[in-house]
């Protein structure tokens, strides 16, 4: 029998690479201007100072930090799919894989930009970093902010390494495709691939070896950027839930901007064939679940501090529930909550467009969550005296722009430059499908053993 | 002559080559298969399957794990500083760093491992970009009998080269 | 014996003249801040006066309360900083090393008081007022976070003549600026370990509280009052 050949799979998913067309200019242009102007308005930081910034005495963290932890959580969407889902061995995640890698690794890059941008002393940065130096200090250990070193940069480790290594058999198919420059450069890439049984066994222990490993520093490391707030005696921040709390609400994220970053690259690259309504339906109903594990997880902490009724926090609880940040409390409970059980519950409208709206209003509501984690408790600490408000200057909001611009800009980038579905992963998808056809028909015929060797004429 | 090979577009008749080349003698380990996918559903997908890696990833972490506990400890001897009434060596938040460590070694281990197992030690150069249209390669490198080889490599639906 | 520097602030007899700021901005070369910066919370006054109101008119009472950095024993705002910019030192301070500090500013957020201040710009001290600088205090760069120290810089000194002429530090004749300059000696500072010093005396009066002691940072200010405030606000 005849296996169909490869060529229309790999044809359709390798023309990004060779074809470009003007949108992807107009993109990088615009993208990369708003980028530029984020970079300037950075710059005049530094020079003046972090005065430049809205913030002050008494909210010394405010949109930057909301940044972080935004971005952070953004970054658990591969880890979700790749990982869990490879480990149980869901065929589903195969065109999905690639995506949200891509995603998780540009994602942790911009978030950790975000610790360097809000530091006073930037380029003292490295100080973090425990090198052995003349004075015998070194960095303590003991501060949150130390473990979230250590944590973001292990997973940005792992992350770009579970991207990169499956990458390279594309990189070769390329290299076989291309001539010239083009083919000197995906053949460096390749780092001469040949697809020797040997090699794909290695790449597929690899990969099992790591999905295994970067699963447990995935949950650690946002449930260590959360012990940035829960180590402090700041109301409403001491909070013992806010591990897993903040895990949860990573990966709601994650999956929401994986479900939008999808549905652009359908549009925008002719993958309807690849990315299937089937697709989006599994990650709307990820996304359901997720945001009924959000909202329980809200309703808990929130429960708990009101029955506590402790004055210091309850301030800080009425401030966001009836208080300024109302506006800003009650948005985020409709777009994380109301919003996603209202378009994903129901089977007709958790389509690919329903989908999309409610990751938008996910992306909106899970911001709208750092920024009421980090400020609301900073303008009502212990002392009603020290009570203070915030709001952002122009820097803060260049900036914030430019690394959402910064992640489109990475991604466009990165679609055109790498085939963004994993075309071999989709092979061996296409082939595990025809042998479960095979298995089945044996089942059937069995006077006709299933896997018997093929001689001339079959 | 270098190799002698064929291309086939299907899993079933790669294992029938690689069967009769078995059946014409050929070593196992003389016997390349190359392919754009892996097929682990067929038995010549499974050769070459036995590594150690996990195991030198285990290696890896446990020493990452006792490394990280020993230098956390040192350095923080080194310069004892009173914070917030904990201990010099706390161990609770030194078990956070430690913990980083050990996964950050699996994982380093790991690569290394597949760097130099599948890409630095690889024997042969054979190759032919018609793989990555989805022909499956199977064939001989060197051969000492090429003209033995070339009936059992000849099925049909497939291509046999000599290079 | 080591020290352990402590302070009681009797506030039956503050005033609230503030003498005390103004003295601390003096000593401790505290840059002083546009009005337009003040107004979005720039100001960095180390030792600030707490004013609050209670009852309505016309019974209204005037309460006045000097907030400054409480040199917490288990202090909230050391663990934090990850460059040991906030650590204890051995005589019981809460020392901020100026050159140490990155300015993530976390040690900010974690101190319940909010007694520390951050240099959102570099300060600027337009002639002649550069003449008014203290210089045996360091001028602190943009970036960094600062707070009361204690007047370490005096503690330094007298230990060291102390040390030179084989004397111990004569209770009283140690002061910070704050406690120098209180016109009704509101402020008394000295060595905690001295069961004789007034400080230590003072500290064990039945008139003395801490502030927000429940929070268990162990701070080492003792505020005397005859009456304690409006038990609702037990802040």
């Amino acid at each position: 029998m005849n296996r169909t050949l490869t060529k229309p799979l790999t044809d359709d998913l390798i023309r990004p690479v060779f074809n470009t067309s003007v949108w992807f200019y107009a993109i990088v242009l615009a993208a990369g201007t708003v980028v530029a102007s984020g970079a300037v308005a950075w710059g005049f930081q530094l020079w003046y100072g972090i005065g430049l910034s809205g913030k002050r005495w008494p909210t010394f963290w405010a949109l930057y930090l909301t940044n972080f932890v935004f971005w952070i959580g953004i970054s658990h969407a591969g880890t979700l799919i790749s990982a869990i889902l490879r480990l149980v061995n869901a065929g589903w995640r195969r065109p999905v894989t690639r995506c949200a890698e891509v995603i998780t690794v540009f994602a942790l890059m911009i978030g950790a930009m975000f610790p360097i941008i809000h530091l006073g002393r930037p380029w003292l940065a490295f100080w973090l970093f425990p090198y052995p130096s003349a004075r015998e200090i070194w960095p303590n250990f003991r501060s949150p902010l130390a473990w979230d070193f250590f944590a973001i940069n292990t997973y940005l480790t792992g992350s770009l390494l579970f991207l990169l290594l499956p990458m390279i058999p594309d990189f070769a198919l390329i290299r076989d495709r291309s001539t010239g420059l083009r083919k000197k450069i995906y053949g460096f890439l390749s780092f001469g691939w040949r697809g020797t049984t040997k090699q794909w066994n290695r790449l597929e222990s690899a990969m099992q070896i790591m999905a295994i490993a970067i699963l447990p520093v995935a949950v650690s490391v946002h449930t260590i950027v959360s012990f940035d707030f829960s180590m402090a005696n700041v109301p409403m921040w001491h909070s013992t839930i806010f591990g897993p709390y903040f895990v949860a609400g990573a990966i709601f994220s994650g999956i929401a901007a994986l479900i939008i970053a999808m549905a652009a690259l359908r549009k925008a690259l002719h993958l309807e064939q690849y990315l299937l309504p089937l697709h989006f339906e599994n990650l709307g109903k990820l996304l359901l679940l997720m945001s009924i594990l959000w909202g329980y997880f809200v309703f808990n902490e929130r429960l708990t501090v009101w029955y506590g009724n402790e004055h210091h926090e309850m301030a800080v609880f009425w401030a966001t529930q009836r208080g300024e940040y109302a506006p800003f409390y009650w948005t985020m409970v409709v777009c994380n909550f109301v919003l996603p059980l209202a378009i994903l519950a129901n089977p007709y409208t958790r389509t690919i467009t329903g989908c999309v709206i409610a990751s938008f209003g996910v992306v909106v509501g899970m911001w709208l969550e750092r920024f009421l984690i980090v400020v609301p408790s900073l303008t009502h600490k212990a002392l009603p005296y020290s009570w203070g408000t915030y709001s952002p200057t122009p820097v803060e909001l260049f900036i914030m722009a430019a690394t959402f611009a910064a992640m489109i800009l990475l991604y466009t980038l990165f679609a055109k430059f790498v085939p963004i579905i994993a075309i071999w992963e989709m092979k061996a998808g296409d082939t595990e499908k025809a042998h479960l056809v095979e298995v089945a028909a044996a089942q059937h015929q069995p006077a006709t053993p299933a896997g018997a060797s093929v001689r001339a004429g079959s | 002559m270098k190799a002698v090979y064929g291309l086939y577009p299907d899993p079933h008749l790669a294992q029938a080559a690689v069967n009769n080349l078995r059946a014409a003698g050929v070593a196992d380990a003389d016997i390349t298969v190359i392919s754009s996918e892996p097929f682990e559903h067929f038995e010549f997908g499974h050769r070459d399957a036995k590594t150690a890696m996990p195991w030198i990833a285990t290696a890896a972490a446990a020493g990452g794990l006792l490394l990280t506990y020993y230098l956390l400890g040192a350095s923080q001897r080194s310069w004892p500083l009173v914070t917030s009434g904990m201990p010099i060596v706390p161990l609770w938040t030194n078990l956070i760093i430690i913990f980083e460590m050990t996964m950050l070694s699996a994982i380093i281990a790991t690569v290394i491992t597949l760097i130099v197992t599948a890409f630095v030690g690889q024997r042969g150069t054979l190759y032919d970009p018609e793989v990555s249209d989805g022909y499956i390669l199977v064939g001989v490198e060197n051969p000492t009998d090429a003209d033995k080889l070339e009936p059992a490599l000849s099925i049909d639906g497939g291509r046999v080269k000599k290079t | 014996m080591a020290h352990r520097w402590g302070m009681a602030i009797d506030l039956d007899r503050c005033t609230g003249c503030e003498a005390c700021v103004t003295a601390c901005h003096a000593e401790n070369n505290i840059p002083t801040v546009s009005q337009d910066q003040a107004a979005r919370g720039r100001a960095m006054h180390w030792i600030r006066v707490e004013r609050y109101y209670e009852g309505h008119f016309p019974d209204v009472r005037v309460k006045f309360r000097p907030v400054l950095c409480q040199q917490c024993d288990n202090a909230p705002c050391e663990a934090v900083c990850p460059t040991y910019a906030a650590h204890h030192n051995e005589d019981g301070l809460n020392a901020q090393v100026y050159n140490r500090c990155i300015g993530t500013r976390y040690c900010a957020n974690a101190c319940p008081y909010n007694v520390r201040f951050f240099n959102f710009f570099n300060g600027e001290w337009p002639k002649p007022l550069q003449l008014q600088l203290n210089p045996d205090v360091s001028v602190r760069e943009v970036g960094v976070m600062e707070k009361c120290t204690f007047c370490i810089q005096r503690i330094k000194a007298a230990k060291t003549s102390a040390k030179a002429e084989n004397r111990g530090i004569a209770d009283g004749s140690l002061q910070t600026a704050c406690a120098q300059a209180c016109p009704t000696s509101a402020i008394v500072f000295g060595d905690l370990n001295d069961p004789s010093s007034r400080v230590a005396r003072l500290a064990r009066s039945p008139r003395g509280t801490r502030l927000l002691e429940d929070l268990g940072a162990e701070p080492k200010i003792t505020y005397l009052q005859k009456q304690p405030w409006n038990e609702q606000d037990s802040y």
